[in-house]
């Protein structure tokens, strides 16, 4: 206690000097948490406010038949599953988004029409944050629910002034639906927003329902799964690799009844792979009795047992029809093929098995997903390690995970090689998709870190050299103190409290400095139009985020380095004889 | 643009109608398949008058080259300078587009853009018109089907519909001749049922008995004042090397 309060007293036996020390620390305690909460404030705007709405968190891709456009997925309520029970989960939305040629009044120009859910609850926080990205500035978000209007649309200022439209106008937009239709359309303007984000000014609002219902989706269908999560940096790979592994596909079948000229017969309908190396194998492994390996590894080529072909009373070149209960839909679906090779049973995946073209069959497949095995019917597995395994078309192609931007784009250019002809299932997170908004991010905060690392420099210097002149100052002081019985400990931790004290002070006034300019930054307005780095700000204004972590872990470590530069002096003061402290002149 | 070329170069209507008893549209539709295949290689010089509303005009040469046998094309740019050397390959499901700026080939996606037109890959696959769309019949199960006047053409008017769902138009109207089904007039509907382009066929050669149409008009009536005129000559059926169709003879036209 005694030395607490000697501590103290010798700060003020030297004010101006403390002060002028202090006053510097003070200032560059402002400057750390301000940059510190705006480094927070960074990373809070790219997580929460621009990942969140571009990519998501964790996304959950698909394209069938390697079509970039045909974003599709086939049964939404099984996609649905393999994310349910994840309390990480904020919100899972299809992301639908598609490039389209508007006109306006007089004007064209090429826009994006996304797919908005407006009738899904948002909770309070959710929906401040989506009214501060898009500030509405004429009309509302409900009124893209008025089903008394031709697809209203809410546009943002920047386009429909290109455009030349206003509220209650009509623009007429062309675009290629997912299948590569060309489809057209009237929108109805009933809302102008405004957004600081450059890259969101071709954005057109759409109700879902009617986006994904002019594109081409069943109400059974889902586009990409956009997942927004709770602290995503930490949980987003740990989840994406949880759905990666529960989206693991089974093989693709279609349990159904097939008719030739003997009759009507169960069979097991599966599509074989058909790259030349699987090719190779199937006919490896098949003895042909008729018809030809050539006509059956075309794209409609099917492949029937011998067994099942005297069932059925077909040879190559006849026509067997084929009629399966769908999963969706009520009506059975009835389609036809025709027989291109007859094979021995030996070596056969199955009795009953028609194979066929993966080509052929996933036209069948995703355009009618079949329904299940039914009741009684025992359901089909080519086993595991069976010969046939990996050569059956699987429900889907699951990519491999990927954990950068590099990987990612690898992946990509493998599909376009590949011609997958199933659907591509990618489970990916934001640090594969949108790499490049979290550079800027690491950019800003090494910005930060070189900014503190030269304000703890100045301080080191600061601090070492007034502890220097002071031990100077003191040291017959400090020789009296140990001749009257001061131990050599306390001298040091005396010297070391003043440190102390003096960082403590200066950093609460540093705090408060912090905040004050903080505050005061915020209160101006930036209106940075068409400059990419608009999309930092919020309303306008720059965006401070301070975290009571963020701010106690600087002020922790300044008073840290403070305390151990001040050791080494305090140590030295310490360490002096009393009689040569006494006889010391300077 | 691709896609006009294509379409150009793909129809080469047969002289002689076909008939089959029940539908009147099926056996024109048949028609057109049957000489869609080419039983000849062949070359042409292609020329795109492109008018564009709000850019003014750009034309746009190029040579084809095309062989059904073994589904193979390759289009070399001529013109503009900034294009000329550029290409595109296709051979079976592998489809290619070459830059000469940076002597690259890049894998072509099969609903990809190409060249920034609105062009995809899928366009150039070689399926039968028959296979994609059918004919549109009324309440009564009859076919859209009419005799008129083109001008001073008798003409047969009739509304096909796509049976798949991966074609760029989902319905169409033709206007053919009624002695020998040349096609003279196609408009060309959105999902929607909003017209979207009319291609009118304004001049036929003969090459081998078989009609080649030279000159087309394609209107964008989405986009008002924007048409493009593609002009075919040269045509030359026969054999084409085979080193034609390769990556290295792409290259090697720009060097």
């Amino acid at each position: 206690m005694l030395l607490i309060r000697l501590s103290l007293r010798n700060l003020l036996r030297q004010k101006r000097r403390n002060i002028l020390l202090g006053s510097a620390m003070a200032i560059g305690v402002a400057i750390l948490v301000t940059a510190n909460s705006f480094s927070h404030g960074i990373s809070d705007i790219m997580f929460n406010k621009i990942m969140r709405y571009v990519t998501g968190h964790v996304a959950i891709r698909f394209n069938e038949r390697g079509g970039v456009m045909r974003e599709i997925f086939r049964d939404k309520a099984r996609l649905l599953e393999a994310v349910k029970g994840e309390p990480v989960i904020e919100s899972a939305d299809e992301a639908i988004g598609m490039f389209a040629r508007a006109i306006g009044n007089g004007r064209s120009d090429n826009i994006v029409l996304v797919g908005v859910d407006t009738k899904k609850g948002l909770s309070e926080k959710a929906r401040r944050e989506v009214e501060e990205s898009f500030r509405l500035v004429e009309g509302s978000w409900k009124d893209v629910e008025n089903a008394a209007i031709e697809n209203p649309v809410i546009i943002s200022a920047e386009k429909a002034r290109y455009l030349n439209v206003r509220r209650n106008d009509v623009i007429r937009v062309r675009f290629r639906n997912m299948f590569g239709q060309d489809q057209a359309a009237r929108l109805t303007v009933v809302g102008i927003m405004k957004n600081d984000n450059i890259f969101m000014q071709p954005v057109v609002f759409l109700e879902l329902p009617r986006e994904k219902e002019l594109l081409g989706y069943r109400p059974y269908e889902t586009a990409s799964l956009s997942l927004k999560i709770k602290d995503p940096q930490k949980n987003a790979t740990a989840l994406a690799d949880r759905i990666h592994e529960r989206l693991k596909p089974g093989t693709a079948v279609i349990y159904a009844s097939a008719a030739g000229g003997a009759g009507r017969r169960p069979v097991v309908v599966l599509g074989y792979k058909s790259d030349d190396e699987s090719k190779k194998k199937i006919a490896g492994s098949l003895k042909l009795v008729s018809g030809s390996f050539e006509k059956a590894f075309k794209k409609d080529g099917v492949i029937v047992p011998a067994g099942l072909a005297r069932a059925l009373g077909v040879s190559a070149g006849s026509a067997i029809g084929i009629r399966y209960a769908r999963k969706f839909e009520k009506e059975p679906k009835e389609a036809f093929c025709h027989v291109s090779a007859v094979c021995a049973g030996s070596g056969y995946p199955g009795e009953n098995v028609i194979l066929m073209n993966d080509s052929g069959f996933y036209d069948l497949y995703y355009e009618d997903l079949p329904a299940g095995p039914g009741r009684g019917v025992k359901p089909y597995s080519p086993g595991e390690n069976g010969a046939w395994s990996g050569l059956l078309a699987p429900e889907w192609v699951l990519l491999k995970r990927t954990f950068n931007t590099e990987e990612y784009r690898k992946k990509y250019q493998e599909i376009a090689r590949n011609k997958w002809k199933g659907t591509t299932i990618d489970v990916s997170t934001m640090y594969e998709t949108a790499s490049d908004i979290l550079k800027l991010e690491s950019v800003l905060k090494i910005i930060t870190i070189s900014a503190v690392l030269v304000l703890f420099f100045i301080i080191l210097l600061g601090v070492v050299n007034t502890l220097r002149m002071t031990i100077r100052e003191r040291t017959r002081e400090i020789g009296t103190v140990r001749a009257i019985g001061m131990q050599r400990a306390d001298v040091r931790n005396m010297f070391i409290l003043e440190t102390f004290f003096l960082t403590l002070f200066s950093s609460a006034a540093g705090m408060a400095l912090g905040f004050t300019a903080m505050r005061l930054i915020s209160l101006l307005t930036f209106h940075p139009q068409d400059n990419p780095l608009g999309m930092l700000l919020v309303n306008g204004h720059l965006y401070f985020l301070p975290t009571f972590s963020g701010i106690a872990g600087s002020v922790l470590l300044i008073i840290a380095i403070a305390v151990i530069t001040a050791w080494f002096p305090a140590r030295r003061a310490a360490n002096l004889p009393p009689a040569q402290a006494l006889r010391h002149f300077g | 643009m691709f896609k006009i070329i294509f379409a150009l170069l793909a129809i080469v209507i047969a002289l002689a109608p076909g008939y089959c008893a029940g539908s009147r549209v099926i056996p024109i539709l048949d028609a057109i398949d049957a000489n869609y295949k080419m039983k000849k290689d062949v070359s042409a010089k292609v020329s795109l008058t492109q008018q564009r509303a709000e850019q003014g005009t750009k034309i746009i040469d190029m040579t084809y080259f095309r062989r059904d046998s073994d589904d193979a094309f390759l289009i070399t740019m001529d013109a503009p300078e900034n294009e000329k050397g550029n290409g595109y390959l296709r051979v079976g499901d592998n489809f290619w587009m070459y830059r000469k700026n940076t002597r690259t080939f890049q894998h072509v996606n099969r609903d990809e853009s190409i060249g920034g037109s609105d062009a995809h890959s899928e366009d150039f696959e070689t399926r039968k018109l028959a296979e994609l769309y059918g004919p549109v019949v009324d309440s009564s199960g009859t076919e859209k089907f009419s005799e008129e006047m083109l001008g001073k053409v008798p003409v047969y008017r009739f509304e096909i519909k796509a049976r798949v769902n991966d074609v760029d138009y989902p319905r169409q109207i033709f206007w053919t001749r009624r002695d020998n089904n040349l096609l003279l007039k196609q408009e060309s509907y959105s999902l929607s049922g909003t017209l979207m382009q009319t291609a009118y066929f304004l001049k036929f050669t003969e090459i081998e008995g078989r009609f080649v149409p030279v000159k087309q008009l394609f209107i964008d009536e989405f986009e008002k004042g924007n048409k493009t005129i593609v002009e075919i000559s040269d045509i030359v059926p026969g054999k084409l090397d085979d080193k034609i169709f390769t990556k290295a003879y792409l290259e090697n036209l720009s060097k």
